[in-house]
């Protein structure tokens, strides 16, 4: 799959926009909004959070856009941007204490598969998620729930491939021993 | 009794990759930040210049020439105090780079939308090889880059490399700070 799913439409959204019809550019931000959504919410554990970092990233993309020099590519160059954004945003909400708290709302519009999987099957995941390290749980994110290669987290993160290799590893151990030691309690 | 790992990790992964919903009102609070910029100067010409300006090309590489023109970028950011007609948190700030091999130099960043059309750097005329441009900045965290002859990115060797850069050229940054 990827994050490169994006075709001519995009392409001609980013043509329209760099010749002065702004509004084109809601069709991108309907087009990516709840993909990103979602990185952003497990990133940062919380919708405020995740809110603030997806306009940030939007806002920033559309005055950058210039700087896109692949428009076929926008959604992955987005992509990054908002990597970015979590981050700060992230580094910020950790100075002010609020590390990765519950939010019930941020769920309120997922669309639940079964009945015996949510609710405290999913606070027990986000749970655990919010317990690694801000490097593992992106890493992990962007290569189990985002389904990006290798290759194109080491673009938008600038870590070697290597280091996300191990970074993934690392996070899915330390959430087994996370989900495990829950399972026990 | 527990599920093997690889199970584990799969239900995570299917719970993480549901569909998540954030307020409706996103797009407009976007397309009405987006709105306030300034307008974007209709006309491909300079979305057309600003592709050829920084499309990745294969150029001869010398090393000593290059050594020599690693050596003499050095870049320092002065500031001088307000002027009367400034807000009065508005400082200049003079952008330095030694450039002497460049036909042309523009600063780019945050502060101008990295648009190399609007802050052209000027020669010093007592030593050509300086050129200069001074900006009025509001208090705040700017990441800046130098455009030398239209190809060459450099970052400030005299300033803080961004590390958040998400958009793949080498940058600086510069933090105004509030009277």
């Amino acid at each position: 799959m990827g994050i490169e799913r994006v075709g001519t439409s995009d392409v001609e959204a980013v043509r329209r926009v760099l010749g002065g019809d702004t509004d084109a550019y809601a069709t991108l931000v309907a087009r990516y909004r709840d993909r990103l959504a979602r990185y952003a919410v497990h990133m940062l554990g919380n919708r405020e959070d995740a809110e603030e970092a997806l306009q940030d990233a939007f806002v920033r993309a559309y005055r950058s856009l210039e700087r896109c020099d692949d428009a076929a590519r926008f959604g992955a160059w987005l992509y990054g941007i908002l990597v970015n954004r979590c981050r700060t945003t992230g580094a910020r909400a950790a100075k002010r204490g609020r590390v990765f708290v519950r939010d019930e709302a941020a769920l309120n519009g997922v669309a639940h598969a079964s009945a015996a999987e949510q609710t405290e099957g999913e606070d027990v995941v986000r749970w655990a998620l919010g317990r690694l390290t801000t490097e593992y749980r992106e890493a992990f994110l962007l290569k189990h729930v985002e389904d990006l290669e290798y290759e194109e987290m080491a673009r938008l993160t600038g870590a070697s491939v290597s280091a996300l290799k191990m970074r993934v590893k690392r996070a899915r151990e330390q959430l087994q021993a996370i989900l495990r030691e829950a399972e026990r309690v | 009794m527990f599920e093997p790992d690889e199970e584990l990790i799969g239900r995570v992964v299917r719970q993480l990759r549901r569909p998540v919903t954030v307020d409706a009102g996103l797009d407009a609070r976007v397309m009405e930040q987006v709105r306030r910029l300034p307008p974007r100067r209709a006309g491909g010409a300079a979305h057309a210049a600003w592709g050829w300006l920084t499309r990745p090309r294969t150029v001869p590489f010398l090393p000593l020439g290059a050594l020599t023109v690693a050596a003499v970028f050095v870049a320092v950011v002065l500031w001088r105090p307000d002027r009367p007609s400034r807000p009065a948190s508005m400082s200049e700030f003079g952008f330095v780079v030694v450039a002497p091999r460049a036909t042309t130099v523009s600063l780019v960043g945050d502060f101008n939308d990295w648009d190399a059309a609007r802050t052209p750097m000027q020669r010093v005329r007592k030593d050509e090889s300086v050129w200069t441009a001074v900006i009025p900045l509001t208090p705040g965290r700017y990441r800046y880059a130098f455009l030398v002859d239209g190809v060459r990115w450099l970052a400030d060797p005299a300033a803080p490399a961004a590390r958040d850069d998400e958009y793949g050229a080498p940058s600086s940054v510069v933090t105004v700070g509030g009277s």
